[in-house]
């Protein structure tokens, strides 16, 4: 994806700091830009101010000190309300947000402040619940959901919204590999929507394979940002932020180790695949 | 300001004289300043009753929570304060406002000194029995935890556009619907799995159960002990010999 | 005599048309420390099985049965599920909602207390428990002041300290970091030796957890699909066709296993990884 160099960021943090009224510090001299259309991953150990810096974009936590622009507007002046309608937030418990009555109306809740008419409401409710393959529990209270469909709901209460930005805190926790592949679709087809995607995730693997971007943060600061598979290879910013090598990069250092030769630069679960079949195939080497 | 007057009212680990003594002896403390402040509606006695529980209060090393208390009740104050003078007096109103602090006080010192751990043993050793007991003291373990899951919750919802402000008394009742729900429902399936835990851990399979920490009441909590009661008999000597008491007792404002 | 042994069991739930649990035959033996991996999709009924292995179900959880679940020989129907504890210890997921004292140190005494053993051994156990879950310097501190680490290990000692045969725990690793997910793996693993004892765990993370993992239970929509040895339940149809997260290192060598390039074992670590390359030369 080209980026044009004289485009502004869709997200400017500009020197940003939090302290909790408790006094904890949380949020360090953050600065940080992102452009519209990017996903981006933000890792870190817990309690680093992973979680404190996403809830800064759509107000809920207003910085102690620096600036927040988002569409070249500062923030500050906006109420949790508007910015919610561009920032999408989708936490880590769904649980935390089902109460109505049923599916259907957990939706138009979500769609309520939009001011939408009746129809255009209706509308998309159908058009999100078929989306997420939930029409079948239209009518059914959202409580009745296993916990698989609890977050397929709680995203869709999110995405029938049409935020420019998403951010997903801990999306693939506690869910296996087929819940796992259906968020690796929807993040695709939102992204051929161009929209802006930011996910705080553990899942070291998923990041590595699928997110092109990644902060990292530790204790408060932004220690490193940069293309994923350059920084989830540096061992001594995995040592610092509680998170273990990519299997893909163990192994690679192990084959090194052997002083194997051609072993090219090796960054992804086929470029590995391909060369060990070169060396099987190939069984004239030697190890 | 409503969250910080709670805060005044938590816990809080420190070594003092206060937070060594036994619970049992600060649950007297509390009653005894309850019942003296109760006995009175005249400023002075009730001003120089809430002056001794400030060396208490240092000596509990809790000042600025204390402090914090007192001015949470602000609001409270000020409309104790143009109620009264308006149907009373100024000088009642006044004696009412010492009255409130004493009691505030007497019970803010006992629940940021007492462990909760402490005040279920000492409910126990006045025969109540232990699930009780063990139900008071757990409630107070989840408090912040559950202040916690309120304010995530209170998160995700604005996330999705939930707004606060609603105008008009039943919109506002169904507007704590969307926070009331999930917090009721997450508390619940919290009981389950704190139930769960229990039962796999033993919990009341026995009756002759065994305790790992004890409270004893040791010299100094009788030496308090007798100086509260010494207190209450001569707060109860003033106030049955009141009118015999030199004038200045009885000094009220001029409104 | 099975330290486990589940009989044709069926469980449902009550207000559930559908079984939870369907012909479950299970048999865990008690004489030699294992470590084994409970695997299934979300919703194949891991819960609901480590829930049968001390009473819980059907005891806390009311609903509808057939068959039988023994521990120890014990009748999970008719024996407590506070003996049962004695011999099964369960660390439920999310540690959170298991700490229910004001300090660490009340935390383990707990479940000692509740069995009436005297203060002394509480004494001697807690310092003993403490000293292998790596707690000696937290004792002192209260649930909410710990991190999500410090928060598990305290869940596992409450639980070790009532020297259970078995040590079972549902998705230990899931709210904490990967550094931090590896080192109670490792942990784990310690406990295992030290106190001879069999460890199950039902986890979605395999990356991390199946090179230590010596037996493995795969479940699907309530039944035991196969109960075999690591090796070779990993290399079986059942594995392959379960959407599982498996290790990528696993993904590529089976890819390979398919183009015929690789007839071997798949690996599950990279030092394992390293060593099948190496023996094909």
């Amino acid at each position: 994806m080209i980026k044009m160099l004289r485009e502004i960021p869709l997200i400017m943090m500009k020197e940003i700091g939090y302290t909790y009224p408790n006094g904890a510090r949380a949020l360090k001299n953050i600065n940080l830009n992102i452009f519209s259309g990017e996903l981006i991953g933000i890792m870190g150990k817990n309690g680093a101010g992973k979680t404190s810096l996403i809830r800064t974009l759509n107000g809920l936590i207003r910085p102690t000190y620096g600036n927040i622009y988002i569409k070249n507007e500062n923030t500050n002046s906006k109420s949790i309300a508007t910015l919610s309608k561009i920032v999408g937030v989708i936490f880590q418990n769904p649980f935390h947000q089902l109460f109505a009555n049923s599916v259907e109306e957990e939706i138009n809740f979500s769609l309520r402040s939009l001011n939408l008419n009746k129809e255009e409401v209706q509308k998309r409710t159908d058009q999100i619940l078929h989306e997420f393959d939930l029409e079948k529990y239209k009518k059914r209270s959202p409580l009745n959901l296993s916990g698989g469909e609890s977050k397929k709901l709680a995203f869709a209460s999110i995405f029938c919204r049409d935020p420019e930005i998403l951010v997903f805190d801990e999306p693939t926790l506690g869910q296996d590999a087929k819940e796992i592949e259906f968020f690796i679709n929807l993040i695709n087809s939102e992204r051929k929507k161009r929209k802006t995607i930011i996910i705080i995730t553990h899942n070291i693997e998923f990041a590595y394979e699928y997110i092109p971007r990644t902060i990292l943060m530790a204790d408060g600061h932004i220690i490193a940002d940069g293309p994923t598979k350059e920084v989830l290879n540096n061992e001594f910013l995995i040592e610092q932020t509680s998170l273990i090598l990519p299997q893909i990069c163990q192994l690679y250092l192990a084959l090194q180790q052997l002083g194997l030769q051609e072993i090219n630069k090796i960054s992804s679960k086929n470029d590995m695949t391909n060369y060990l079949r070169n060396l099987l195939k190939n069984k004239s080497s030697k190890i | 300001m409503s969250l910080e007057f709670l805060n005044a009212f938590k816990y809080m680990k420190k070594q003092s004289f206060l937070h060594n003594l036994d619970p049992r002896a600060k649950l007297i403390f509390s009653i005894i300043y309850t019942i003296s402040a109760l006995l009175f509606t005249q400023i002075i006695p009730l001003f120089f009753i809430f002056l001794s529980l400030i060396p208490l209060v240092l000596l509990g090393k809790i000042f600025r929570q204390w402090v914090k208390s007192i001015r949470g009740l602000s609001f409270l104050i000020l409309f104790i304060v143009i109620l009264n003078t308006l149907f009373i007096s100024l000088s009642f109103a006044l004696a009412m406002i010492l009255r409130i602090f004493i009691m505030v006080s007497a019970f803010s010192i006992f629940f940021l000194t007492v462990d909760p751990n402490d005040l279920a043993l000492s409910l126990i050793s006045m025969k109540l029995p232990y699930e009780f007991a063990f139900s008071f003291s757990l409630a107070f373990r989840f408090v912040p935890t559950i202040a916690i899951e309120a304010q995530n919750i209170l998160d995700a919802q604005q996330s999705r556009g939930y707004e606060m402000q609603k105008k008009g008394l039943i919109n506002q009742i169904k507007n704590l619907f969307p926070l009331l729900v999930p917090l009721i429902i997450s508390s619940i399936k919290r009981a389950f799995n704190v139930a769960e835990a229990l039962e796999s851990r033993a919990f009341g399979s026995r009756k002759e159960r065994t305790y790992y920490y004890s409270i004893k009441y040791s010299f100094k909590d009788y030496v308090f002990t007798l100086y509260l009661l010494v207190f209450l008999a001569f707060v109860i000597f003033i106030r049955v010999q009141f009118n015999s008491m030199p004038d200045f007792l009885m000094w009220s404002l001029p409104v | 005599m099975d330290l486990i042994r589940f009989e044709s069991f069926y469980y449902r739930y009550k207000g559930n048309e559908e079984y939870t649990l369907n012909n479950i035959n299970l048999k865990i033996e008690g004489n030699n420390s294992k470590f084994i991996l409970l695997a299934g999709e979300t919703g194949s009924g891991k819960t609901s099985l480590i829930r049968c292995m001390n009473g819980l179900i059907p005891q806390f959880y009311a609903g509808f049965y057939r068959g039988k679940v023994e521990i120890q020989g014990k009748n999970t129907i008719e024996a407590s599920i506070a003996d049962l504890s004695t011999e099964v210890g369960i660390v439920f997921q999310n540690p959170e909602n298991q700490l229910i004292s004001m300090n660490v140190e009340h935390e383990i005494a707990f479940g000692l207390e509740n069995l009436g053993v005297s203060p002394k051994e509480i004494l001697s156990r807690i310092k003993q428990t403490a000293s292998i879950t790596e707690i000696e310097d937290i004792l002192d501190k209260a649930p909410f002041e710990l991190s999500g680490g410090e928060q598990q290990r305290v869940a596992i000692a409450s639980i070790l300290v009532l020297e259970p045969k078995i040590l079972i725990l549902d998705e230990p690793t899931a709210l904490l970091d990967p550094y931090m997910a590896n080192k109670i793996i490792n942990l784990l693993q310690e406990i295992r030796r030290d106190k001879n004892i069999t460890i199950l765990i039902s986890e979605h993370r395999l990356d991390l957890i199946l090179p230590f993992t010596e037996q493995i239970i795969l479940m699907k929509k309530g039944s035991i699909v196969e109960h075999d040895s690591c090796e070779k339940v990993i290399n079986g149809d059942n594995f392959q066709r379960l959407r599982l997260n498996k290790p990528v290192i696993f993904s590529i060598f089976n890819q390979l296993k398919k183009e015929n390039l690789y007839n071997k074992n798949i690996p599950i670590s990279i030092s394992e990884a390293i060593k099948t390359l190496k023996s094909y030369y």
